[in-house]
């Protein structure tokens, strides 16, 4: 490599590190905004669960359409990736994950959701049916996009189009790590919701402190209990969804943030290493040069 | 002073009240009622219409319901979902 393909070289390694460390800032900044919004999305969810928890002793709460447990003989998928990539492993975990879900229904018996690009590339090339398309180019959660999609979840449930709902996600426990996680969102069960609930806490970091959640009390229930559970159940589907979404978004930006300071970091390295390059062919340059000045001078001497 | 009680008013995504009150008046299903202090433990579930709360300090709030809702009172606590 000659010493001006060097130069180059290191323009464009420096290049790119002001970028990739642009990236990285950027989504830092996004993912706190998200964090935050989990945060306060998180009463609403701690108190529908509670009013869900103490109706659920009723015998009502089990024979709502949209607590019925069925035999699953065909699921609804739901696959949360991002739009783009430059997010390290983050959705080739949500893909494998979801993969497993589907292995063990046929491809005809499975409906899938696709919010983001990703997923959806993902399933149409292994020809399943995508039932809708949602694109997830927006930095926090689209809630009329969510209210949208988790309508068409519990009509088609209640239909029966399908027998379970699951959502692929990719769940943010701390900056550096996220996991992909599968969970049921219907029939919706107390136990899936309480789990969720937890989830929305990150394992470490800000916001880490476990909320606590009063005992049930004895309630009077004003209009028929079957109205108030119409009324709350699809709530609680959206706000699950919506919970699930803004987990994914959280982990994206943090997952691109991770992904970026690992580049800005080797782009980094690349241009001090090949700096060094850079100096020792030039000195080996020199040092030639004057060896060969100073041969011509002896030969010249004598 | 008129005894108070905590109220949280949220929306998907957003809280639209968080705070001590004093009264709150809510449009349910089966006819508007109001919220005192020490209510007893319910559940109802609302319709369409206004939410007018009174808060500690006198100040005067009036929220919309446009799709419905659920309240949930109890260890003095109201909390509403829209």
């Amino acid at each position: 490599m000659s010493l001006k393909d060097i130069k180059t070289k290191i323009k464009a390694t420096e290049r790119t590190h002001k970028v990739t460390r642009a990236m990285e800032a950027v989504s830092a900044v996004k993912m706190r905004k998200t964090q935050t919004a989990a945060i306060t999305g998180r009463s609403y969810a701690r108190a529908a669960l509670s009013i869900l928890a103490r109706l659920s002793g009723s015998s009502d709460a089990l024979r709502h359409p949209l607590t019925t447990v069925r035999d699953v003989k065909r699921i609804a998928l739901v696959v949360i990736t991002s739009d783009k990539g430059l997010a390290g492993a983050l959705n080739s975990g949500v893909l494998k994950v979801a993969a497993q879900t589907v292995t063990p229904y046929e491809v005809a018996d499975v409906t899938v959701y696709a919010y983001g690009r990703k997923g959806q590339e993902y399933f149409a090339r292994r020809s399943y049916a995508i039932a809708q398309n949602i694109e997830n180019k927006d930095d926090g959660v689209n809630v009329s996009h969510m209210e949208e999609l988790a309508h068409a979840l519990a009509e088609g449930f209640t239909k029966g189009e399908y027998d379970e709902v699951r959502v692929v996600y990719s769940n943010f426990k701390s900056t550096f790590e996220q996991e992909a996680t599968a969970r049921v969102l219907l029939p919706l069960s107390v136990a899936t919701i309480t789990e969720l609930v937890k989830d929305i806490v990150p394992s470490k970091g800000k916001f880490s402190e476990l909320p606590t959640l009063e005992s049930p009390a004895a309630y009077s229930v004003e209009a028929a209990s079957d109205d108030v559970l119409t009324t709350l159940l699809p709530h609680l589907v959206a706000i699950s969804l919506y919970h699930m979404l803004l987990e994914g978004k959280a982990s994206e930006h943090s997952a691109r943030m991770v992904a970026m300071k690992n580049a800005s970091d080797k782009s980094k390295e690349v241009a001090h290493d090949l700096t060094r390059l850079f100096n020792k062919i030039r000195q080996a340059g020199i040092t030639r040069e004057v060896s060969e000045i100073v041969g011509g001078r002896e030969a010249l001497a004598t | 002073m008129a005894k108070t009680f905590h109220l949280t008013v949220a929306k998907i995504g957003e809280n639209l009240f968080d705070g001590e009150a004093t009264s709150v008046t809510l449009p349910g299903s089966e006819g508007r009622f109001q919220v005192l202090a020490s209510h007893e433990a319910m559940v109802s579930s609302l319709v369409k219409g206004t939410i007018s709360i009174t808060g500690a300090d006198d100040a005067k709030q009036e929220i919309e319901i446009e799709d419905g809702g659920v309240a949930e009172i109890s260890n003095n606590q109201a909390t509403i979902l829209l």
